[in-house]
């Protein structure tokens, strides 16, 4: 198949799909919240995302654990009902709700049958508004929590990204994370009247988006949503923070670890970028050349021809809301560590110094293209692509402008793009695993 | 070859759900086209066979969205392998793609590059009963991705090359599994609980055998098992059966059947005669316990009772082994489930351990709750729930093609997919009393292997340290 052709049928089918899905989108604010729904093919299914600004990031100077025993309190027990009943109303009707919390949000997860949807729309806000706080259940959350931590703290790729974000971002940033050591510390000195007053500061309807996906009876939803949550008042938004300097110079980091076969590692540096800013999405085209799938320049050549690894790749990740990074993460031997990062940083040179091709570009506009339409399959890749657009500032139409705004990149924006926020010699560079090893 | 090389699980493999919630996937309309003779139609799946060489063929038309998951399982996996060639049918998997005579990087319309082009979600897996591969795109690209599966099929290049490169991205596969102890707690246990039977060896292979397996081997493997009659190919979404069947036909029906019979096995697991235990210690912080019991095959009448056991054992936090070991602060994480295979599958309870915790107390909390259930049963209530998550679970996998797919694939590789429609009738036919009646027929402690992860402590703490700045 021609790749004049894949843009033809690929262009054609990003103009079908712009009535598509502004057509099936109703956007209102009700009681304060921003609720979004979108009627989509499936029957009898509904999932809920949310998202609330009350992240890691938000964690008060005092105590880097309190955004996530917030979290986890939610689904312990309200004024009306213990953990066990809430657990038993889903668990009857195959239902399931969650919350998780991320740099800058608290996620709100759930999925049900459409006839179950006051169920969960309540239940959502009944947790959120009124948990019950019991010291008993705090004293397990905060046992799970620490215990959670001890086990992450020997997986090579978890202490590979905390060490490489702390070290890119300076402190003080949204996306410079809690150590491991300072959170699991953190937790032990928690106390329900930290978990209280940070609940009361942030959980609010003001910068709540709540987004519907599925066979959604829209008007009960709104009405429900209205009615359970009328009277809730405050929250705070999410936090902006001032672009981050690129590092004067290139930093290596190492974080050993015993008995690990396989070294984590990441290279990479802040970009400085937003999603929206104007260079981002020229950027993200041309890490997708560089480092996204088997045709990706780093697996064709690290993996492909030389197996160096199982695994490499490049993203463009964190910069829905303040300025993102950029990295590639890859995984090697301790016997083929040098070998391989010799590899991968021919290949970062090569595709800094001499950009991508026309071919590339053709290709890759294609595949991003294919892949967001191919996302939007399901509910969950319809939920995601909607909350990521509102985190990202824009307007719903963008969901349908998405394909054309790739397609009109031209070559020379991505190659000014890479060259402009991105160098290869003032990267971060952290190995986690067995690499006291790793000269063999 | 993609990102994962299935192993044993610790979560039951959940298929299906209520029967008249399958009948939801678009009504089929079985579709007569020359060629293809009609099976059966179950669930809103159509099964042929391509009359030319015994190819199956499972048509799930699906209109929510302009989307295909085409898939092609083949029933082989490392329950065909033995020593000196373990890790074989992965190794192959990963082979193939490597190119083939007419779609090859070379010729610019190699699988990668067709896939990423049209922007198609693709992988491949290898388990212990089977092999699949499987993407999922727009429906215009449905002919060009079936083109490049049915010629590799028959006409995959396997060269040493080839074998030399992908051996080691292999091996990093191998010892990026071996960093997690819990992964190789479960192999250590798979490999005591299992004597004859090659679900012994792990799918991935030892690593003696990915490093030194010849590509004599691989392609004795190739020629062996990569035949249309030991393949079912699914098509899942927004497909018209009859214009799919034509072009299957086209791509498949120019090979013939193998020359010769698939291989069987026809080794049996001896009756194991005593408890089993094994002991991995490794540098971590936290332990694990899993007891493994080896049960019957995943076609066996008493796979719903085990199923509805496991669910009100580990699902949700009304689950006993949460209520009894998280909720007491024993756990952090519990989970039961079977990992059903074509012969003797395995039924494994596990526990993370909270910190402070011992292996001892949490294997005695995790016994006197199976001792409950076998000596006072489960409740109406318990069934109801679970049955009512069953229902649930049928509207929830119509949500996307893939995740129908990848369930048809398990039940192919088990030896029935008509049970992604059937399952759930037979769950819905379970009692008490047959939960009852498994958990004291099968969570015995002479058929069990009861595993521990104690950690020691590591020689390294995992500080960070800079170790160089520069320019």
């Amino acid at each position: 198949m021609k790749p004049q052709y894949l843009v033809w049928v690929s262009l054609l089918w990003s103009m079908a799909a712009a009535a598509t899905m502004l057509e099936h989108t109703h956007r209102s604010k009700i009681a304060g919240i921003d609720v979004i729904t979108y009627i989509s093919n499936v029957k009898d299914v509904v999932v809920i995302t949310g998202a609330l600004p009350a992240g890691d990031a938000m964690a008060d100077p005092g105590n880097a654990a309190i955004p996530t025993l917030s979290a986890m309190m939610l689904d312990r027990g309200t004024t009306n009902r213990d953990k066990f009943a809430i657990a038993r109303q889903l668990d009857n009707v195959g239902a399931s709700l969650s919350f998780n919390v991320g740099t800058q949000s608290l996620s709100i997860s759930a999925k049900f049958l459409k006839k179950d949807l006051g169920l969960v729309i309540g239940l959502i806000a009944e947790e959120l508004r009124n948990p019950k706080l019991q010291p008993e259940e705090f004293a397990k959350a905060k046992q799970q929590l620490i215990g959670s931590l001890e086990a992450s703290s020997q997986n090579t790729e978890a202490r590979a990204q905390e060490a490489f974000a702390r070290a890119a971002f300076p402190e003080g940033h949204p996306n410079h994370p809690h150590s491991t050591a300072e959170v699991q510390a953190a937790a032990k000195l928690a106390t329900l009247q930290d978990v209280k007053a940070f609940q009361a500061k942030y959980y609010g309807p003001d910068h709540l988006t709540l987004v519907l996906v599925g066979d959604v009876p829209v008007t009960l939803a709104e009405a429900e949503i209205g009615r359970v949550f009328a009277g809730w008042t405050g929250g705070q938004s999410y936090i902006r923070a001032p672009q981050t300097a690129q590092s004067s110079s290139a930093r290596e980091f190492s974080v050993p670890l015993a008995d690990k076969p396989s070294v984590s590692v990441i290279l990479g540096e802040p970009t400085g970028l937003q999603y929206r800013d104007p260079d981002a999405l020229a950027l993200r085209l041309g890490t997708a050349i560089f480092g996204h799938g088997f045709t990706g320049r780093l697996m064709s050549s690290v993996r492909d021809k030389e197996g160096l690894t199982y695994d490499i790749g490049a993203a463009v990740t964190e910069d829905s809301i303040t300025d993102g990074v950029w990295d590639i993460s890859a995984s090697f031997a301790p016997s083929l560590l040098d070998k391989g990062l010799a590899a991968t940083r021919r290949e970062l040179a090569r595709w800094w110094q001499e950009g991508v091709t026309d071919k590339e570009l053709s290709e890759r506009k294609q595949g991003m293209i294919g892949g967001y339409r191919v996302g939007l399959s399901s509910t969950a890749g319809i939920a995601f692509a909607i909350m990521s657009c509102v985190q990202r500032g824009y307007d719903l139409p963008w969901l349908d402008q998405y394909p054309e705004a790739v397609n009109a990149l031209t070559k020379d924006q991505v190659n000014h793009a890479i060259r402009a926020h991105l160098d290869p010699s003032k990267m971060v560079l952290v190995k986690a695993g067995s690499v006291a090893t790793a000269a063999r | 070859m993609p990102f994962q090389s299935r192993r044993a699980r610790l979560v039951l493999i959940r298929i299906g759900a209520a029967v008249a919630m399958c009948l939801s996937l678009s009504a089929a309309m079985a579709a007569d086209v020359a060629g293809f003779s009609l099976i059966k139609s179950l669930g809103g799946i159509d099964e042929y066979r391509l009359d030319a060489n015994g190819l199956t063929v499972l048509l799930a038309p699906d209109h929510s969205a302009p989307v295909v998951t085409f898939q092609v399982t083949y029933r082989v996996g490392s329950r065909n392998e033995v020593t000196g060639t373990t890790g074989s049918t992965h190794l192959l998997e990963h082979l193939m793609f490597k190119g083939s005579e007419n779609f090859n990087d070379a010729k610019g319309n190699s699988i990668k590059q067709f896939l990423e082009r049209v922007g198609g979600q693709y992988n491949a897996s290898t388990s212990f009963d089977r092999t699949n591969y499987l993407a999922t795109l727009g429906r215009e690209s449905l002919e060009g991705y079936l083109a490049i599966e049915a010629d590799r099929m028959h006409r995959l290049w396997l060269r040493e090359s080839d074998r030399q490169s992908e051996m080691t991205v292999v091996r990093n596969e191998f010892e990026r599994g071996k960093n997690n102890p819990d992964s190789v707690l479960m192999e250590e246990i798979t490999a005591t609980a299992y004597q004859a039977l090659p679900y012994h060896h792990p799918v991935i292979g030892w690593k003696s055998d990915i490093e030194h397996v010849a590509i004599s081997k691989l392609r004795e493997f190739y020629d062996t098992f990569y035949w249309p009659n030991n393949a079912t190919v699914s098509v899942v979404g927004d497909i018209d059966p009859s214009q799919t069947l034509n072009l299957i036909k086209k791509y498949y029906a120019i090979y013939t059947r193998s020359p010769a019979e698939i291989p069987g096995i026809y080794t049996q697991e001896p009756a194991q005669s005593g408890a089993r235990r094994v002991i991995v210690k490794r540098p971590g912080e936290l332990g694990t316990l899993i007891i493994a019991h080896k049960v019957p095959n995943g076609l066996d009448k008493d796979q719903p009772a085990l199923d509805m056991l496991d669910a009100i054992l580990s699902t949700g936090k009304n689950a006993r082994l949460y209520r009894a070991l998280v909720d007491h602060g024993l756990a952090l994480n519990v989970g039961a489930g079977v990992d059903l295979h074509r012969d003797m599958s395995l039924h494994v309870m596990y526990a993370s351990l909270a910190p402070g915790a011992t292996h001892g107390e949490v294997e005695k909390v995790l016994l006197t709750e199976i001792a409950k259930i076998k000596d006072a049963g489960v409740t109406a209530e318990e069934v109801t729930r679970v049955k009512q998550q069953y229902v649930a679970a049928d509207a929830y996998k119509r949500d996307g093609t893939a995740s129908i797919a990848q369930e048809i694939n398990d039940w192919v590789a088990i030896g029935d997919w008509a049970q992604y429609a059937i399952f759930p009738q037979r769950i819905a036919q379970v009692t008490p009393a047959d939960v009852q009646r498994v958990a004291k027929e099968y969570l015995n402690e002479d058929q069990s292997t009861t595993g521990w992860f104690v950690p020691v402590l590591p020689q390294a703490k995992p500080v960070l340290s800079q170790t160089k700045e520069g320019s």
